[in-house]
This record gives structure tokens, C-alpha cells and sequence, in this order.
């Protein structure tokens, strides 16, 4: 890695002053003490901004972003990894997903860190959980259950199942999972990717596939939707992210693809106001792409592992946002990046 | 008509009206006598004098008329005039009368009479006479052929009178000239009426009429040859340009012009013409079979021009060539410049001896002359063509500098793609730039024609807007793949519009993504001796590139590992050559040998020193070695420094050597000239520069290991390597790095012996012939009195210093290479610089 920050000074040096050279990560968050699986902001309307991340030794730490420190720590999965958090409404709720087959509520209201309710998956597989608000206090949670090609949905927190939705082909395990309500008004669709590459749409009211499409010849690793325009973005094991579109009969359709130079991509993440995409690397690398056709804006450099998850904030402000990525070297870095607009 | 009686009659009076003139101080007298007299002018309005009455009146009377009135400019009757008598009596005379002499009487005037009202008058009067167009009239007087009796003197005084006309108002006027009389003004004046009385020769000529061309010729060239044929020529070509076009009498009367032009002066105004005239079919109606006819005109086009001149532009190098290349009786003279050509392009000694624009140059030429031939004159000339083409190109590619190696492959590769067109092509690898775009460019003759037809859109009385239109119009025909490239670039535009979205990602600029590299699959080595194995026998592309990028860190931080293997991984590092094509391969690989000379500093210099002249190593090796002892030697010198104590005081190490290897002779020519800029200031500041502390450093202890051993074998040449010999650009860099070395041992005590030896060493070279010797020799010098105590340069120098400054004072005049020139007069000046100084110490040494 040192000689790889050698050469970009190098050829800051003789480029002329077109591209400007890429930022560095505002701060570092560092003392995880294991590789950070998944990251969380909670910087909405209440002060101070806060950030979640997961790591792969079972702990959840919660980070003061004014102070630039952990303010606490919660165990709760037993030591196994925690894949998956998310706050629910305020911040006094977090859910988190482990890879002990559970799905954890948090309790985190006035100093509280308890584990109030848990419900069990029998997943032990690195699918990540997709939570949709469909009313004021009812909820959707689309989990990977115990025989890994099947995705399951239940009404949360009451743990009641709604379907459980198996493909008739064999497409391998599930890999990753987004659930999502169209402004049509028809019910919720689920937008799931198997270990063949393959994407699927299922409609979560009738328990059927909408559409297939065969986005990756790889594992489909991570996916990412924008419901507004009905596009989406998806990556895997290959050397590409593709982008791909539903159409009026919703069928899933190839769009865009970009290539990377180095293969391997953990996790997309689509900023909110749907300008940005930004993808976590194998290659110790996130890179951030122009959400409207893909085009590579930056590649930025500072882990020395892999990185696994990359997250933006969800300040009010737009300035303020930021982008966090965490990395198997057991950092997490925090970046301002296209905050001008 | 009336009779001699009448004749002789009106002769008296007016003799009489003349002597009354001259005699009376009347006022009312003389005012009578005048207006009587301006009926024998000849505007037209007076048919009741015969024609010879009015010539005699206009040869004998006229001029003495005018004198009167250029003497009494002072007169009371004068002032009493009224604005319409005033225009009547005294302008008239002026402005109706023989043009060529009111022009003399008013220049006359202007040459005596100091500043006065009667000066203004005087200038007035000039002023309207170059308005009303009397010089088109002088002109078309003497075109008409019956003036040949005049005297020369007349003639050649009359030629200066309006040639100089600018320079004799200005130097008389001189606050007070008018916007007309500049040289800006006067000469398309001068430019438009000549080509008014040629348009008028031509009507002359179709009813019949004879007329000369002699006087306009002349007036012509002498303008040229006073250096205003810029001024002239701009305004007067385009009219000829466009007159021309279709008019065969116009022709014929622009070669008669041509040819009529004095034989002293037909240099100016061909080169005057070629420079101004777009294209070589106007050049060709303008100047006709000239070159054919006067051997002077020959001369300038095929010889001066292209190979005793370089000034020329391209585009008029090619309406130069295309124009001997239009006609049939022209065509030989093409042969013939290509012949001499080839021999100027091919000659070994021109290549060593000329400044690079001037090969630059008739590289051009020489590429626009072998565009222009056909097959079959070509097939005539082709043993010449391939003689040049091996000899030219074998000395090009012999020489240090890269643009005069570019510029042999670019015309090796054109003549041969010419000379074969269907066989074995000479194909060279290059970068393109600039430079060998514009060559190559030469070789299609046709460019410049496509200009020539946007003259014709041109109204010939806009000649201010001439020429960028023409420009804009040259370029759009010119690219005809600019309209294909521009709707591509489009389409993907259309695309996006077409789909839902509108805008684009373009509002986001993207960062420099330049360092977004391929991941290496394994891991770099961890210990030094890995690193060695890894380099020496690893056939993995991976491992070896981790390797070299991972050496100098290991032999930085391993000091003690690093002496171990020093000299055994400095022999695999010199040999490694770039298998896998690693990016940046020579950085690496210098680093890390800069890093060993640096930390097991003996033992490796002393391998490298001696594998500098021992043999089986290539040119590049052994200027590898060079640069690595002298970063190494950059290096070392850095002050050692207490922590918190900044080095201060004159160290020589400040500007050396920046770390950008992909261009070698840049690099160099990048480190001379900071090496001059330092010094430069530092000579500037005199001897006020800041005090001298000289900090210790690692160099110079060790001084004497880097430099010695280079000088020691220079001279014994070897199977593969001739220092002395074949292998300028070795020897170059070989005296620029002791140079170096010498330098950085600045305050050291071997500083003396060394800049001693270095003298000695580079006194036989200093006349090399190659410039990247001479340059290292003069840098060489340079660094040696920086860096020599005063007092010891002078009696180390004591016999050399009058040679040495014969010989930089010969440099600085004539070497042909410009930083030759200049470094040679920075030594010229340290030098003396340095003897001011060793004469001054003696002087202070009694007080001390």
C-alpha cells in the first residue's frame, strides 16, 4: 500500500490541473477491534450525530460523530458477527442482525442498552435482513431463513410470517435482499439476489416472481434500489457493477454496466438524494460512481483490507453529509465527498 | 489652331508674369500675376494653349513658380488671402501642375524650413496631394514612356523623395507629423497607387498604348530594400492576387514588373512578394517564369531562401516550392533544390554544426519538395534521394539530442515511404508532437490550396479582413474528419436525451482516478536477502515488481542487512533489466541502488566505479551508474544537523536532481538549468551573498571514493565502449556527474584536488564536437570555480587563465548551440568573478 501513495503523488505531479487529486477520509474512526461488517448513521434531526457499526467479533459500538468517539459498546450476538443494523424511527431503537441466527431489538432510550426482543432466523449465511415501514407501526422484515435459498417475510416487531418465498429454479443461496413499496400502490416487492448471479422480483402479496434476470455470472453480493426511478444497481465477486431498470410490466432489464479494475465489490450504497453511488471494494478501494449513468467520479484510497461496508448519513442538512466505510482492518473512515449541492 | 506667332507671344508673358512674380513686392500685384497664371495649368479646364506651349511652360516655368511661392510663405500678400483664394491660387499650383515636381519643391521644402506656420502650410499642401492621389499620377507620367530623357540624378532623386518619405517628415516634423506621413499609412498609400496606375498600364495596353514599367520597378525595389516590403506587399498582393486570376494582360504586366526590377534590389521584393502571396498559383501569376529569366531571383528562391535562411513560415515554403513545382519550365529548378537539398540534409557535419530550427527547417523543405515531385522525376532522382536518406538519417540517429533524432526518423520514415512506396518501408518508433505532426504534415502538397479559393469570396478592398478569414476558411476544409468526430461526440448526447433523464452526471467533476491500479496478488518480501533472491531469480512478474518496489525500504531500514549483501544486490540491481515492463521500473530500481551506495557507501561505489569502465555493460547501464552516484552523492551531502537547527549557508545541494526519469535528456537539460538558475542568484547577490557556514556531511569524507575512479579509465577504449570515442552522450554525462560530484564537495579539502583533476580532464574535450559534451564540459567548469577556494583557483589556473577565457569568450560567440552559449558565459562570469576575489585576499591579508 505505501508505494501505492507513492505513485499517486507521483502523478499528481505531472498531470495538469484538470482532475483534482482524490480527498482524504475527513477523520478515522479507530478500536472497533475487529473487522466492521456493517455500518449504521443516525444523524437525522437529533444532536449529536451518530454513527453504528457492526463488527465481526459481535459487538455494536455507537460513535459520537462530534466527538469522534465510541459512546458505548453492546454485546449481544454472542460473539458472532453482527451483519446488519438499523435504527428504527428515533434512535432509541436499533435492530441488529447476527450471524448467530438472530435478529436482536435495542433497547437504547435514556442510557438503556437492552435487549428487548430477539427473533430467530435460523439463518447462519452473511444475507443481510431489508426492513420496510409500510404504516406508522407496522413494519416488513424480509430474512434469508435455515435452508439458504429462501427468503422469508415477516411482520415486525410481532414476528408473525407473512410468505416465505422459494424460487422454483435453483438458484443457490440468497446473498442479499431489498424490499421496497412502488408508488403504484400495488403491495411491497422484494428484490432478491442468488448465489448464481441471477436477480429476482418477487411480489410480496401474491408470492410470486415478477422477473428474473441474469445480472452477474458470479455470486450477486450486494444490491442497491433507487424506487423513485426504478433503477438499481448490483455487484458481485466480477470485476463489474451493473445497473440495471424495471419497466412498466416489471421486467427487470440490463442498463449500464462498469467495469472496475479490481475485482470484488462487498457492498453498494445509494446516497439519498440519488446522485451518488458508492461501492465498497475487495481491492481496499471505494469508489464512487454518478448515480444517473454510472460514470466513475473517484476511487479513494485508505484501508489496507478489504473494505465491507460503506454507508452515507442521513443528515438534514446537505453539507454536512457524510460517507463512512468500514474495512476489515478493523477501521472505519469518514468522508465528505460532492457535498457542495 | 493658332500659330508660332502666338506661341512665341504667349511665351513672353509669361516669362514676364514669372519675372514680375519675382521682382514685385506688391501684393495686389503678384496676386493678379498668379491668378493669370494658374490658367497655363494643366487640369484639364484650358484647351486654348497647344501641347507644347504647356510642356515648355511646365519644364521651365513651373518649378520656379512654385520656389516663389515655398519662398514667400511669410508674405503679407500671402496671409491676405482669403480660404478660397488661398485653395485657388496657392493649392492649385500645387495640386495641378507636374506631380513629380510638386513633389520635389514640397519635400525640398519640408528638408529646409523650420517650424512655422509656413511649414504647416507646406505640410497641408503635401498632406492633399497624397489624399487627392497625385503620387497614382507621378506614377502613370513616367509609365507612359516620355520621360526617358530625363537625367538619372532627377530620377533617383525623385525614387528617394517618395521612398523616404516617412523618414524625412518624421525627422523634420517631428511632434508634429501627420497620421498619413507614418510608414503604416504611407506605404499601402504608396501600395494602392501603385496598383492603380498598373490597373492603368493595363488599359493602356489594351487600346494599344505603349507604356514603361521601368520608373514603378524601381520604385518597387527600393522600397523593399529600404525594408518596407511588409508594409507594401500586404496591401499590394492580395490586389495582384485577385487582379490576376483571370486576366492574362494583368499577368503579363506583374512579370514585366517583376522583371524590370533592378537587378540590386530583386532580392527585397521576391522575398518580400513570396512572404505575402498565399499559395504558390498566385505566386505564380504574380511572379510568372522570373526565376527562369534572372539568374538573381533564382539565387533567392532556390538557394537563399531554403538553405542559407530559415526564416520562412511553412506556408510560404509551400507556395514557395508548389510555385517552381507549376510550371514545366520551373519543374528542373525542383529537381535541382531537391538535389542540394539532400545534400545539406545528409551532411554529418551540417547535422553537428547548424542550430536545430534550421534543420527543423529544411527538414521541411525537404519533405514538401519530395511531396511535390512525381513518380517519374522522383525515379531520376532516387539514387540521391536514398544516398541522403541513409547518410542523414545514420548521423541524426548518431546524435545525443532527441528533436534532432525525431526529426531523422520522421523524414527517414516519409522519404522511404515516398522512395517504396509498394516494397520495405523504414518504420521508426516515436512519440509524436508537435513537431512531427507539422513534418509529417509537409509531405501532403495539396493543404495550402484549398486557401487559395476563398480569395476569390474576398472583396479586394477589405484587405483588413483577409487574412483570418482565410485562416477559418483553410481549417474547415482542411479537416474533413472534424465534422464526422464532432456528430460522434453528440450521439451519446442525443442518447441520454432520448432516455427519461434530462440531466447528466457531468454537475459531479470526477477526481483524478489515475492511481486506481490492479491489486498485486502477493505479498511483498519481508527480509532483504528474499528480496535479493526474488530479483536474481524469480520468473514470477508479480514477485519481482513487489520486490523492486519494496527494495529500497528493506535496505533503508535494515542497515545492517544491507551491508551485507550491498555489493552483491547493487551487481543484480545494475543488470535487472525491465522484463515485465513494471511501471516505473528506472525510479525503482535507482532508488534502491541510491539507497545502497548511500548506506554501504565504500564498497558499492567502488563496484560501481569500476563497472563503469569495465565491459559487457550497455550505454544505458553505464549512465545508470552515473546518476545513481550522483543522487547518492546528492544524498550524502544533505547536512548532518542536530535536531532543531536548520542547516544554513551556502550548500551546493539545494537544486539537484528532481526524481523524473522518463525522459533522461530532459531530466538533464532540466538539472542545468537549475544549476544555472542557482547560480545565477547566487552571482547576482555577489559577494553579499548570505555568510558561508559550511555544515558537515557524509559526502565529504568520501568525496574522493566516487570521483578518482572515474577519472581513472577514460581514456583506454574497449571493444564495446569508446568513451573518447563514438559514445558522446557517456562522455557527456560522465563529465556533467564529476562536475556534480565536484560540486557537492563544496568546503571539502579535496574540493581543490578535485576541481583540479576535473580541469585537466575536461581541457581536452572542451572543443568535442558533440553539444552534450560541450554543455557537460562548460557545466563541468561552472562547478569547479563555484567550487574551488578563491585562493586556490587563481595559482592552479595561473597558465590556463588567459586560454580559458579565449576560449568561453569564443563559446559565448559562436557555438551553435544556445545553451552552450549561455552556460559559457556564466563561466565566463564566475571565472572573472572568481579572480576579482583571489587578487582581493592577498590584499586584505596584511590588515588582518
Amino acid at each position: 500500500m505505501h508505494y501505492a501513495v507513492g505513485d499517486r503523488h507521483q502523478c499528481c505531479c505531472v498531470l495538469p490541473v484538470m482532475a483534482s487529486p482524490p480527498p482524504d477520509p475527513q477523520f478515522v474512526l479507530r478500536g472497533s477491534g475487529a473487522a466492521v461488517n456493517t455500518l449504521h448513521f443516525s444523524c437525522g434531526t437529533s444532536d449529536p450525530p451518530l454513527l453504528f457499526s457492526g463488527s465481526a467479533k459481535g459487538t455494536i459500538h455507537q460513535w459520537n460523530l462530534t466527538t469522534r468517539r465510541p459512546e458505548r459498546t453492546l454485546d449481544g450476538h454472542s460473539g458472532a458477527s453482527v451483519i446488519w443494523l438499523k435504527t428504527l424511527g428515533s434512535r432509541e431503537t436499533l435492530i441488529s442482525q447476527g450471524r448467530d441466527s438472530r435478529v436482536c431489538t435495542w433497547d437504547l432510550a435514556e442510557g438503556r442498552s437492552a435487549v428487548t426482543d430477539s427473533i430467530r432466523t435460523g439463518s447462519v449465511g452473511f444475507c443481510q435482513c431489508s426492513l420496510l415501514e409500510t404504516g406508522l407501526c407496522s413494519r416488513l422484515l424480509a430474512h434469508p431463513v435455515e435452508t439458504m435459498d429462501e427468503v422469508k417475510v415477516i411482520d415486525f416487531p410481532s414476528g408473525t410470517a407473512v410468505c416465505s418465498l422459494k424460487p422454483d429454479a435453483r438458484l443457490g443461496m440468497v446473498m442479499c435482499t431489498k424490499l421496497w413499496q412502488p408508488d403504484s400502490g400495488r403491495g411491497p416487492l422484494l428484490l432478491v439476489g442468488y448465489e448464481a448471479g441471477t436477480l429476482a422480483l418477487w411480489d410480496v402479496a401474491q408470492r410470486q416472481p415478477l422477473s428474473t434476470l441474469v445480472a452477474h455470472s458470479e455470486p450477486l453480493l450486494c444490491l442497491d434500489f433507487d424506487p423513485e426511478r426504478l433503477r438499481g444497481a448490483s455487484g458481485s465477486a466480477e470485476r463489474a457493477v451493473c445497473s440495471w431498470t424495471l419497466d412498466g410490466q416489471q421486467n427487470l432489464q440490463m442498463a449500464v454496466s462498469v467495469e472496475l479494475v479490481n475485482p470484488g465489490i462487498s457492498q453498494l450504497s445509494l446516497r439519498a438524494d440519488r446522485k451518488l453511488l458508492a461501492s465498497a471494494g475487495w481491492d481496499h478501494r471505494v469508489r464512487l460512481f454518478g448515480w444517473k449513468k454510472l460514470k466513475p467520479l473517484a476511487v479513494l484510497q485508505y484501508h489496507t483490507d478489504s473494505v465491507l461496508s460503506v454507508a452515507f448519513s442521513d443528515h438534514a442538512d446537505p453539507r454536512l453529509r457524510l460517507m463512512a466505510a468500514g474495512s476489515k482492518d478493523q477501521r472505519i473512515s469518514i468522508w465528505s465527498v460532492y457535498n457542495e449541492g | 489652331m493658332e500659330g508660332p506667332d502666338t506661341e512665341a507671344e504667349v511665351r513672353l508673358e509669361v516669362n514676364r508674369h514669372v519675372r514680375t512674380l519675382c521682382t514685385s513686392g506688391d501684393a495686389v500685384e503678384v496676386i493678379e500675376t498668379l491668378k493669370l497664371l494658374t490658367c497655363y495649368l494643366c487640369d484639364g479646364s484650358n484647351t486654348e494653349f497647344s501641347e507644347t506651349l504647356m510642356k515648355e511652360f511646365n519644364r521651365v516655368h513651373y518649378t520656379r513658380i512654385l520656389k516663389f511661392l515655398t519662398s514667400n510663405l511669410q508674405a503679407d500678400w500671402l496671409q491676405r488671402l482669403n480660404a478660397s483664394q488661398h485653395r485657388e491660387l496657392w493649392d492649385r499650383f500645387f495640386l495641378s501642375g507636374p506631380p513629380d515636381q510638386a513633389m520635389l519643391v514640397l519635400m525640398d521644402c519640408i528638408g529646409t524650413l523650420s517650424q512655422s506656420s509656413g511649414q504647416d502650410k507646406v505640410v497641408d499642401v503635401l498632406e492633399l496631394y497624397l489624399q487627392a492621389g497625385r503620387l497614382a499620377v507621378l506614377l502613370w507620367t513616367r509609365c507612359q514612356g516620355s520621360n526617358s530623357s530625363e537625367s538619372p540624378q532627377l530620377r533617383e532623386m525623385l525614387l528617394g523623395r517618395l521612398v523616404s518619405l516617412p523618414d524625412i517628415t518624421a525627422n523634420h516634423l517631428h511632434p508634429h507629423n501627420r497620421p498619413l506621413f507614418l510608414p503604416d499609412h504611407y506605404y499601402p498609400l504608396l501600395a494602392r497607387e501603385i496598383n492603380c496606375t498598373l490597373e492603368k498600364t493595363c488599359r493602356a495596353l489594351r487600346g494599344g498604348q505603349d507604356c514603361s514599367l521601368g520608373f514603378v520597378a524601381q520604385l518597387l525595389g527600393k522600397t523593399c530594400i529600404q525594408g518596407h516590403s511588409k508594409l507594401l506587399f500586404r496591401e499590394l498582393a492580395p490586389r495582384l492576387c485577385s487582379s490576376t486570376r483571370s486576366d492574362m494582360v494583368w499577368q503579363r504586366v506583374c512579370w514585366r514588373l517583376m522583371e524590370n526590377v533592378p537587378e540590386r534590389w530583386m532580392e527585397s521584393v521576391v522575398v518580400g512578394l513570396v512572404q505575402a502571396v498565399d499559395g504558390p498559383d498566385a505566386l505564380s501569376r504574380i511572379m510568372g517564369n522570373l526565376v527562369v529569366k534572372n539568374k538573381k531571383a533564382q539565387f533567392v528562391v532556390t538557394h537563399k531562401l531554403l538553405l542559407l535562411q530559415y526564416k520562412c513560415e511553412s506556408r510560404v515554403l509551400r507556395s514557395l516550392l508548389g510555385y517552381l513545382a507549376r510550371d514545366r519550365e520551373r519543374r528542373p529548378l525542383l529537381a535541382q533544390v531537391l538535389r542540394a537539398l539532400c545534400q545539406a540534409w545528409s551532411s554529418s557535419s551540417a547535422v553537428k554544426h547548424t542550430p536545430l530550427e534550421q534543420q527543423l527547417y529544411l527538414s521541411r523543405c525537404l519533405l514538401l519538395c519530395v511531396g511535390l515531385l512525381d513518380d517519374r522525376e522522383l525515379e531520376e532522382l532516387r539514387a540521391d534521394l536514398r544516398q541522403c536518406m541513409l547518410g542523414g538519417i545514420q548521423c541524426r540517429l548518431d546524435s545525443a539530442v532527441v528533436r534532432i533524432r525525431r526529426i531523422g526518423m520522421v523524414v527517414g520514415e516519409c522519404l522511404s515511404s515516398r522512395l517504396d512506396a509498394g516494397g520495405a518501408q523504414l518504420k521508426f518508433e516515436y512519440d509524436h508532437d508537435e513537431e512531427t505532426r507539422d513534418l509529417l504534415s509537409m509531405m501532403d502538397p495539396h493543404v495550402s490550396e484549398e486557401a487559395v479559393p476563398s480569395e476569390d469570396t474576398v472583396p479586394a478592398d477589405r484587405p483588413a479582413n483577409r487574412p483570418a478569414e482565410q485562416k477559418e476558411s483553410a481549417r474547415s476544409p482542411g479537416r474533413p474528419g472534424s465534422p464526422l468526430s464532432s456528430s460522434a461526440e453528440q450521439d451519446p448526447a442525443g442518447d441520454a436525451g432520448s432516455g427519461s433523464e434530462l440531466d447528466s452526471d457531468d454537475e459531479l467533476a470526477p477526481y483524478d482516478m489515475s492511481a486506481d491500479r490492479e491489486m498485486p496478488t502477493a505479498a511483498p518480501p519481508r527480509y532483504l536477502r528474499d528480496c535479493l533472491e526474488a530479483l536474481m531469480s524469480s520468473k514470477d512478474a508479480a514477485r519481482v515488481e513487489l520486490s523492486l518496489r519494496a527494495a529500497e525500504g528493506l535496505v533503508r531500514r535494515n542497515v545492517s542487512a544491507a551491508r551485507e549483501v550491498g555489493v552483491e544486490l547493487s551487481k543484480v540491481l545494475v543488470h535487472l533489466e525491465d522484463s515485465y515492463c513494471i511501471p516505473d521500473f528506472l525510479a525503482l530500481r535507482r532508488g534502491a541502488m541510491v539507497a545502497l551506495v548511500v548506506t554501504d557507501t565504500v564498497p558499492v561505489v567502488e563496484f560501481l566505479t569500476t563497472e563503469f569502465y569495465a565491459v559487457n555493460y550497455s550505454l544505458r547501464q553505464r549512465l545508470d551508474v552515473l546518476e545513481v552516484l550522483a543522487l547518492s552523492a546528492q544524498e550524502l551531502s544533505q547536512p548532518i544537523t542536530e535536531q532543531g537547527r536548520p542547516p544554513r549557508g551556502a550548500q551546493p545541494t539545494n537544486a539537484v536532481i528532481p526524481l523524473a526519469q522518463n525522459a533522461p535528456p530532459l531530466h538533464w537539460r532540466q538539472v542545468v538549468e537549475q544549476r544555472i538558475q542557482s547560480k545565477t542568484r547566487r552571482f547576482a547577490k555577489g559577494a553579499a551573498s548570505p555568510t558561508v557556514t559550511a555544515a558537515p556531511n557524509r559526502y565529504a569524507p568520501l568525496a574522493g571514493f566516487f570521483f578518482f575512479p572515474l577519472l581513472r579509465n577514460y581514456d583506454r577504449p574497449q571493444v564495446t565502449f569508446d568513451l573518447m570515442g563514438s559514445d558522446h552522450l557517456v562522455l557527456g554525462r560522465l563529465v556533467h556527474t564529476l562536475g556534480l560530484l565536484t560540486h557537492l564537495a563544496v568546503n571539502a579539502p579535496v574540493a581543490t584536488q578535485m576541481g583540479k583533476a576535473l580541469l585537466d580532464f575536461v581541457w581536452a574535450v572542451r572543443y568535442h564536437s558533440d553539444q552534450v559534451v560541450r554543455q557537460g564540459v562548460l557545466f563541468a567548469v561552472c562547478a569547479v570555480f563555484l567550487t574551488m577556494p578563491a585562493q586556490h583557483l587563481l595559482p592552479e589556473l595561473s597558465d590556463l587563465v588567459p586560454e580559458t577565457r579565449a576560449w568561453l569568450a569564443d563559446m559565448v560567440e559562436g557555438d551553435s548551440d544556445a545553451d552552450c552559449r549561455s552556460l559559457a558565459a556564466q563561466a565566463l562570469a564566475l571565472l572573472e568573478r572568481g579572480l576579482r576575489a583571489s587578487l582581493e585576499i592577498p590584499a586584505e591579508a596584511p590588515q588582518a
